[in-house]
């Protein structure tokens, strides 16, 4: 998928949506900290993620039986964001109530995550700007 | 997926937590009210009945298979404790019975002071989500930049 923004925006923009998610359910949780009976709920999908991801390319399924291997690579070029399509994000049901600890950390984690990603990707678009400022130079 | 949701169920924790420190400084107010504005006796202690609810309006516009994991609270209502009054003797009062005995709430300060500092940090917690989501809404803006 040959794209101006970088083979890996859309799966950026994904993730990105993801975190936003998983921000939303901490907001949730939190918000029912004192509902009696009420069940923590988390996001789980990097794992998934990881060989919605991993599928694209077969190189990444290969074991390594030595470290003078060369590692599989993440192939960009043949990296499809169509395939995202069919990645389903679980969430999970906590067995006890909401613990403040966790969810504020989960919530620190994520949200750090997510800057790390618009970091990512503003520096994705501002070096298309570049090639498109100095280029004609 | 979008933001409002998050500041939907944010807002409504706020809410939420805001009714309970009312009824919590209700209650100490009262803490030694013979007579309420009826002229029924002593006042009687109150607590907030909350719920979990989902979350609206955004997220019935939005009703996906993920926004419906989202439960926003919502406070059912502010119900009657139930607990016997404290019978405290004392002749002189304009309350008091024929046995000389006057009903009080019974209110427990450090009960309410422990309900009061859950709630703060509830309120706390749920404000420095609202932030986070803000620093987060902040950051997507500035990728178009």
């Amino acid at each position: 998928m040959p794209n101006i923004y970088g083979a890996n925006a859309s799966l950026i923009a994904k993730v990105m949506d993801l975190r936003l998610e998983r921000q939303n359910l901490v907001v949730s949780n939190l918000a029912n900290i004192n509902i009696p009976g009420y069940k923590a709920r988390t996001l789980e999908f990097e794992s998934q993620l990881q060989q919605a991801v991993g599928s694209q390319d077969m190189r990444n399924n290969l074991s390594r039986t030595s470290g003078k291997h060369v590692p599989g690579t993440f192939d960009v070029a043949a990296y499809q964001g169509e395939s995202l399509k069919e990645f389903k994000p679980r969430t999970i049901y906590g067995a006890d109530a909401v613990d403040m600890d966790k969810e504020m950390t989960a919530m620190a984690k994520n949200s750090l995550m997510y800057n790390a990603l618009t970091t990512v990707m503003k520096s994705n678009f501002e070096g298309i700007q570049k090639i498109i400022m100095d280029g004609g130079k | 997926m979008d933001f409002m949701t998050a500041l939907d169920v944010g807002g409504s924790a706020l809410t939420a937590q805001r009714t309970y420190m009312n009824v919590i400084s209700m209650n100490l107010a009262n803490a030694r009210t013979t007579r309420t504005a009826d002229g029924q006796g002593p006042y009687q202690r109150k607590s907030v009945a909350l719920e979990s609810t989902r979350v609206t309006p955004f997220g019935k516009a939005m009703d996906q298979a993920l926004g419906q994991e989202l439960q926003g609270v919502r406070v059912t209502g502010v119900v009657n404790d139930n607990r016997p009054p404290k019978q405290v003797y004392e002749p002189g009062h304009p309350d008091a019975d024929q046995n000389g005995y006057v009903s009080y709430p019974d209110i427990n300060v450090v009960e309410e002071m422990t309900n009061m500092i859950q709630a703060t940090r509830s309120y706390e917690a749920e404000t420095s989500t609202i932030n986070t989501i803000k620093a987060m809404y902040n950051k997507a803006l500035e990728m178009g930049r």
